[in-house]
């Protein structure tokens, strides 16, 4: 085609040719040297010429002619690259139609050079993209706007086009061709490449991948999406794709699953907890329930050792000398049993925590040296026992049963550490705490300190931090009560003092009771060996003897009437209040059961007060809970007489308080 | 990145080095045709005024490997150095694809040398060539030489001094079908050059425009 067309026929034949091949719109034939523009009728439909014109030619010039003046220029350019010997146009314009619409065209075109490389001809096609180029400008939008870049790899070469977004995408200087193994370099060491250097058959054509952007070194996930179509042109393969970035998904992703997993683990967590709780809450359940079973038959178990006892108490006074000694040693043996039975029903209480502390001055090596027997019965034959407690220990004050109590407690705990056997020391001595050099949770004072010590397994510091919370329990299910410790607490915090726990695994435990020291005075001897001799009354003193149990009432009375007092009585509160109203006499003390029905001893108490402000009050009760307890302790000018009494614990005590109303 | 270049082309201008630069490329690629006997597919380049230290963070950015590159130095009324630029790797193949491939590896080593130099100089050539022609002007060239280094080496960017320089950025694509060569065409000048090449494609525009560009 390097010369000039010999005659019109041919050169329609040719265009016609060109047309058919190529499906153009239009295309033309610029012989440059002749400066003539041919064109085909398309063409000539493009630009508003006639056909004819095409066929005869038309002065070069004429081509910019329908070309939109925005691009005129741009065209002339690209025109002159071809006149100046550029061999390939590849443009896209605007040309005006002479009806006055715009279409977008694409020129593809080539310039043809003679053996000196000189451009003689400039042939080529124009076709209507308007509708590429709406489509394109939508792509391009959604594109950007949704953050996807494309590409086009021909299998076989080195680069590939893509979209600027591509380049956004991965960080890269914006070019619309880039190197494959530029685009692959961003990807994080050891993932596959984004475009394969070969067509890798079976290879997923949708993928994700991690790439270290190149402009901000951000780590990011893109996900490639794709096809594997055929090149027309070179009979091999093209890659065409988008890739997005995913990085934002991939997160939630990430996010998701942790919290997925995490959530499991909360959830195990949460039941654990639940179930814990649940357990804790069955065991309090279970010990309220026992705790009101215990106390209940506690307060019924009392009255009839009270009865008994006091019986039992009433024949022995009343045998003479010259009894049947062996009818004395029955008697003798039928009171220690009912007194065994009162210790086990005070036991049944303290268990219960249903029984009020009374503090008293003790004197601890005493005490200690009472528990010696108890504590040799209830720790095991291999368990060396060691009881310590100089002369020379201040009082304290503390309900003595109580603190019996705790270290009972404490000796089985320790017992209970050391299964193949070990010693046991119980010991105290006295302690002055001084602010600054003590261990921070004692307060500065005076106090006697119990250890108890064990050789037996210790505790982890997790053990130890935990031992004091209710319930909490080292011994198998069923076995422990999980209270003995907290209850241990509890008495040494009600008492004003602290317990210290000292604990190695596999060498030991020592536990501290901080008792705070009492003031000097003699220490208070337990009422039943206080009483020395009986102490009788005269009928000048009237007492009130108020209690339902009718039993309990009539030995109660007849006591205080051998005594020598002036007795009243009644069998409930009401009965009582009206004993008081209707009568002149004076009432000089009021002995009253707390748990009645209807009207409690301490509601009584406080109405009968108010009728005879001076009469002393006087409790009787084998089960004292809420009735007159304040914060554990019996209220201050309270005056209790434990379930069972004896003749001469009741004598005594109110021997007492008649005596000290009278002071 | 600094600063932007104090001297930039606008979109005609653009337009109109780019037409210029492609009929270089084409008469180019029509010499390499030539000497390779196989199609030479040359990717119609686009252009770029750049810092020096810009052109070295682009070149680096896209090639990985040590670059091999042609240098020829032009003066005339605009001067300067132009660089034709292959990655490292792609140099024996392109020695091979000129050579027609009957040479011995031995062979093609012995004469990579000397068939880059000629390889550049044909592509250098026709740009500066085409350029001084179709800008009516004329452009005296020093011998090609060839210089192997990283982007900011071929830049110079390590010479503070030289640092502050333009370039001229054409990227190229020589899709040479299984023969994986691709490469640069860069070309430095100094400020007062780039100004008057810049006045001399506002002349080119005027001629080929005319009135109603």
């Amino acid at each position: 085609m390097a010369e000039a067309p010999a005659s019109d026929e041919s050169v329609a034949e040719r265009l016609r040719a060109v047309l058919v091949t190529s499906g153009a719109s239009g295309s033309w034939d610029w012989d440059i040297a002749a400066d003539t523009l041919y064109f085909d009728e398309h063409f000539a439909d493009l630009y508003g010429l006639t056909p004819e014109a095409g066929v005869a030619g038309v002065p070069g010039a004429t081509f910019f002619s329908a070309i939109d003046p925005e691009d005129r220029a741009r065209m002339k350019i690209a025109v002159a690259g071809i006149l100046g010997g550029a061999e390939l146009f590849s443009k896209e314009f605007r040309i005006q139609r002479p009806d006055g619409s715009v279409l977008w065209m694409h020129g593809r075109g080539q310039g043809h050079l003679d053996d000196r490389d000189r451009s003689v001809r400039f042939t080529g096609l124009l076709v209507d993209v308007t509708e590429r180029k709406r489509t394109e400008e939508r792509l391009r939008i959604a594109q950007s706007a949704g953050g996807v870049g494309t590409f086009e790899h021909v299998d076989g070469f080195a680069t590939a086009s893509v979209s600027t977004e591509f380049c956004r995408l991965l960080g890269l200087h914006p070019a619309r061709v880039l190197p494959v193994r530029t685009i692959n370099s961003v990807l994080l060491v050891g993932d596959k490449p984004i475009i394969p250097d070969t067509e890798q058959t079976g290879e997923p054509l949708d993928g994700e991948f991690r790439i270290i952007r190149n402009d901000d070194g951000a780590e990011r996930w893109i996900a490639r999406r794709g096809e594997i179509v055929r090149d027309s042109e070179t009979s091999g393969y093209r890659f065409i794709g988008v890739i997005y970035d995913v990085t934002a998904a991939k997160q939630a992703e990430e996010r998701l699953r942790e919290l997925n997993e995490t959530l499991e683990a909360r959830v195990q967590e949460e039941i654990a907890e639940r179930r814990q709780a649940e357990e804790t809450l069955r065991q309090a359940q279970k010990m309220e329930a026992v705790g009101h079973l215990t106390g209940g038959i506690a307060h019924d178990f009392n009255n009839l050792l009270t009865i008994i006892i006091g019986n039992i108490d009433t024949v022995t006074r009343r045998l003479d000398s010259s009894s049947d000694p062996r009818a004395k040693r029955s008697l003798d043996n039928a009171l220690k049993g009912a007194e065994r039975a009162a210790a086990l029903t005070q036991r049944l209480l303290a268990f219960s925590r249903r029984q009020a502390l009374d503090p008293k001055r003790t004197d601890i090596a005493r005490l200690l040296a009472g528990m010696s027997d108890l504590l040799t019965r209830s720790i095991t034959e291999t368990i060396a026992i060691r009881i310590h407690a100089p002369g020379d220990l201040w009082n304290v004050e503390v309900d003595p049963h109580q603190l019996e109590n705790a270290i009972l407690n404490l000796a089985v705990n320790a017992r209970d550490a050391m299964a193949d056997g070990g010693n046991l020391t119980v010991e105290a001595h006295n302690l002055v705490a001084e602010a600054g050099n003590t261990a921070a949770f004692v307060e500065a004072g005076h106090y006697v300190v119990v250890s108890v010590t064990d050789t037996g397994t210790g505790m982890t510091p997790e053990t130890v931090a935990k031992v004091f919370d209710p319930f909490f329990t080292t011994k198998e299910v069923g076995k422990g009560t999980g209270l003995g410790l907290s209850m241990v607490y509890g008495f040494a915090k009600q008492s004003g003092g602290y317990v210290h726990i000292d604990s190695v695994p596999g060498a030991g435990t020592t536990v501290d009771l901080y008792l705070p020291r009492a003031a000097d005075g003699e220490a208070e001897a337990a009422a039943e060996e206080s009483v020395q001799a009986i102490e009788l009354g005269n009928r000048d003193e009237t007492i009130l003897v108020v209690e339902d149990d009718d039993d309990v009432r009539t030995y109660t009375v007849e006591i205080l009437r051998e005594l020598g007092y002036r007795v009243i009585e009644a069998h409930d509160g009401q009965t009582a209040l009206g004993l008081l109203t209707r009568t002149e006499q004076p009432v000089h003390l009021l002995l009253t059961d707390v748990v009645m029905p209807v009207m409690s001893g301490s509601e009584l108490a406080d109405r009968a007060r108010a009728i005879r402000p001076d009469m002393e009050v006087l409790f009787t009760s084998g089960y004292t809970r809420d009735a007159i307890m304040r914060d554990g302790r019996i209220a201050p000018g309270l005056d209790l007489l434990p379930k069972p009494f004896t003749f001469a614990s009741l004598a005594a005590k109110v021997r007492e308080m008649l005596n000290r109303s009278v002071a | 990145m600094s600063t932007e270049p104090a001297v930039t082309l606008d979109e005609l201008e653009t337009d109109a080095l780019t037409e210029i630069v492609n009929i270089g490329v084409s008469r180019a690629a029509s010499n390499l045709r030539k000497m390779v006997g196989d199609q030479v597919l040359l990717s119609v380049p686009s252009i770029e005024v750049v810092s020096q230290r810009r052109a070295a963070r682009l070149i680096n950015e896209r090639e990985i490997t040590q670059l091999i590159a042609v240098r020829q130095d032009f003066a005339g009324p605009f001067s300067g150095r132009a660089l034709l630029i292959f990655p490292e790797e792609n140099s024996l193949e392109l020695v091979r694809a000129v050579t027609g491939d009957e040479l011995s590896p031995q062979e093609v080593q012995d004469i990579e040398h000397e068939a880059l130099a000629e390889t550049g100089n044909v592509i250098l050539n026709s740009c500066l060539a085409t350029m001084a022609n179709m800008l009516q002007r004329s452009l005296t060239m020093t011998i090609p030489e060839v210089l192997r280094g990283d982007g900011a080496a071929l830049f110079e960017t390590r010479d503070e001094t030289a640092a502050d320089g333009l370039v001229l950025f054409l990227y190229i694509d020589f899709a040479v079908r299984k023969r994986d060569i691709r490469g640069y065409i860069a070309m430095l000048m100094d400020l007062p050059s780039l100004q008057a090449l810049k006045a001399l494609l506002g002349e080119f525009i005027e001629r080929v425009v005319g009135d109603d560009g």
